[in-house]
């Protein structure tokens, strides 16, 4: 039972990244408290499963920006009862050895020390708060048991040229023992089942407590980046018993979908998948439901606008978009749209591909296409964006691929030219 | 010559291991708590520490983090008369756990090999 496997278990969850490559996303919030996929923030994907797999006992170690994470944690996700040693708890760095963040992945484990032994557990499961994907913990708890690991690294199987110089890539035997991990390698080598496929590290472990504890005492007194990727994983592979737990499904063998939200594009790119007919990574599953904190809106409208001198009366149309509680498309049309609550779309405007976050209102007559919008943007009627690249270059960031960045509370008044 | 900083409430054992460490070879510095053993370990620079744990005001464990913070390098014998601190994680940061004795040959001994000097020197 996952109750049996989870009580000596306590999941860890690093939220600390800076998310810079995500700016101005992160401008004002760390890269776990992004909002994603309308109504979602990151975070919630990995906590609903933690939810689904039956955990309970959660450390989210924070630190930059954290405010935005720790109130939608307070608001969202407090739905634990502490009374049964159960709880999801922010944890900004402790600075009981020193006065610094956490230098590296491996660090902030180092830095909770008196937190871990505070609790004691037997096994520590080691989260990213930065990922999007389904997983069921307790599988790959109750494979880290069978194989009397020290240590398990989930593993998912990557395009070797989408690996090559971004992530960690490991070598297993027969066994599924990882024998070699190279971090970031220029030429990665082919995972066993597919030759045209590297296996790679999904930054999630199980280890053995003391194990852990060992291992980032001997890394901290190192001058290493502190990072489990780059300098803790790869000593210990020749010394402790380090498994792979491939993210495949159980009866097809198929790869599962995981996306590590590192850059716009990644972001971008993830959102529109959920915009698929039918998605890999479906948000309709009954059987993996995504919990969100959406607050109170009334219903969404897409309403005929009012006829206007000039302009006759048009619906209201979406397609191929996800469109949140509390929007109101008021005689605009919206296609392959990710629309976060509260966002109001005039008439006559037109908005594509694109991603347009909470509370954003966007004038009548507007043309907007590939723009990331991101909380209480307004723009003015008639404008237009991702349209002409001088133009919107003079305001906003363009990410590498066109994507158009306006930052939180932007005004885009009439003046912009 | 390396040079130590022992802390330890206790006033003869200070005596006792100033005197013993001395005849070592090594230079010696002592203190009675872990917030003089900090402030000295600000001004001066110190090869290795041994560190008791129970001492009034900030314990031993704690300090351990804070030398650590000053100088992750820096090897550390934790020297108690107890062994029940032996499970907190926090201990481990330790190079060694040496059970106080009234026999100060494997304290020496954990000394030496936290150092990097060798054992077997004659």
């Amino acid at each position: 039972m996952a109750s049996d496997i989870f009580k000596n278990l306590l999941t860890t969850i690093l939220a600390g990244g800076k998310g810079e490559r995500l700016y101005p996303l992160t401008k004002v919030r760390s890269k776990p408290a992004v909002p994603f996929g309308g109504i979602y923030r990151i975070i919630d994907f990995t906590l609903s499963n933690c939810l689904n797999s039956g955990l309970r006992r959660i450390k989210v170690l924070s630190q930059y920006m954290s405010h935005s994470l720790d109130r939608h944690l307070k608001e969202g996700w407090n739905i634990f009862c502490r009374e049964l040693d159960e709880y999801i708890d922010s944890a900004p760095p402790q600075q009981q050895f020193q006065e610094t963040l956490y230098k590296g992945t491996a660090d902030a484990i180092f830095q909770n020390i008196y937190l871990l032994d505070l609790i004691h557990p037997k096994y520590v499961l080691i989260l990213s708060g930065d990922h999007i994907y389904k997983m069921d913990y307790a599988e790959m708890v109750r494979y880290h048991l069978e194989k009397r690991a020290e240590l398990t690294v989930a593993t998912v199987e990557v395009e070797t040229s989408l690996a090559a110089d971004k992530l960690g890539v490991m070598q297993v035997d027969s066994s599924g023992r990882i024998v070699d991990f190279e971090e970031k390698p220029h030429k990665p080598k082919p995972s066993p089942t597919r030759p045209d496929h590297a296996l790679v590290n999904m930054g999630i472990y199980v280890f053995n407590s003391d194990v852990l504890v060992r291992n980032v005492v001997a890394d901290a007194k190192q001058d290493t980046t502190h990072d489990f990727g780059r300098d803790v994983i790869p000593e210990m592979i020749p010394k402790h018993r380090c498994y792979s737990f491939n993210f495949v499904d159980e009866t097809g063998g198929e790869i599962l979908y995981w996306r590590d939200i590192g850059t716009i594009e990644n972001y971008y790119e993830a959102n529109m998948d959920l915009l698929r007919p039918t998605p890999r990574f479906d948000l309709f599953d009954p059987e993996w439901p995504i919990r969100a904190h959406i607050g109170q809106y009334p219903p969404t409208k897409l309403i005929r606008a009012a006829p206007a001198e000039g302009r006759r009366a048009k619906l209201g149309r979406a397609k191929n978009s996800i469109i949140s509680p509390g929007c109101i498309i008021d005689g605009a049309a919206v296609s392959k749209c990710v629309i976060s609550p509260g966002v109001y779309i005039g008439p006559d405007a037109e908005v594509e591909d694109s991603i347009i976050m909470h509370g954003t209102r966007i004038g009548a007559g507007c043309r907007i296409r590939r723009a990331l919008i991101d909380k209480n943007v307004i723009i003015a009627p008639g404008k237009s964006v991702g349209y002409e690249t001088d133009q919107d270059s003079q305001h906003f960031m363009i990410s590498e691929t066109g994507i158009v960045l306006i930052p939180k509370d932007f005004k885009l008044s009439e003046l912009y030219t | 010559m390396k040079k130590l900083l022992i802390v330890d409430d206790e006033k003869y054992l200070r005596l006792l291991y100033h005197t013993e460490f001395e005849a070592e070879g090594y230079r010696v510095d002592t203190a009675a708590d872990a917030m003089e053993a900090l402030a000295m370990f600000e001004h001066e620079h110190y090869d290795l520490v041994i560190l008791d744990i129970k001492m009034p005001g900030m314990d031993g464990i704690e300090a351990l983090g804070k030398f650590l913070g000053r100088d992750n390098k820096i090897p550390v014998v934790i020297n108690s008369a107890y062994d029940s601190y032996k499970d907190n994680f926090m201990s481990w940061a330790a190079d060694s756990y040496v059970i106080k004795s009234s026999d100060l040959s494997e304290l020496k001994q954990k000394v030496k090999e936290a150092l990097g000097e060798s054992i077997y020197e004659f």
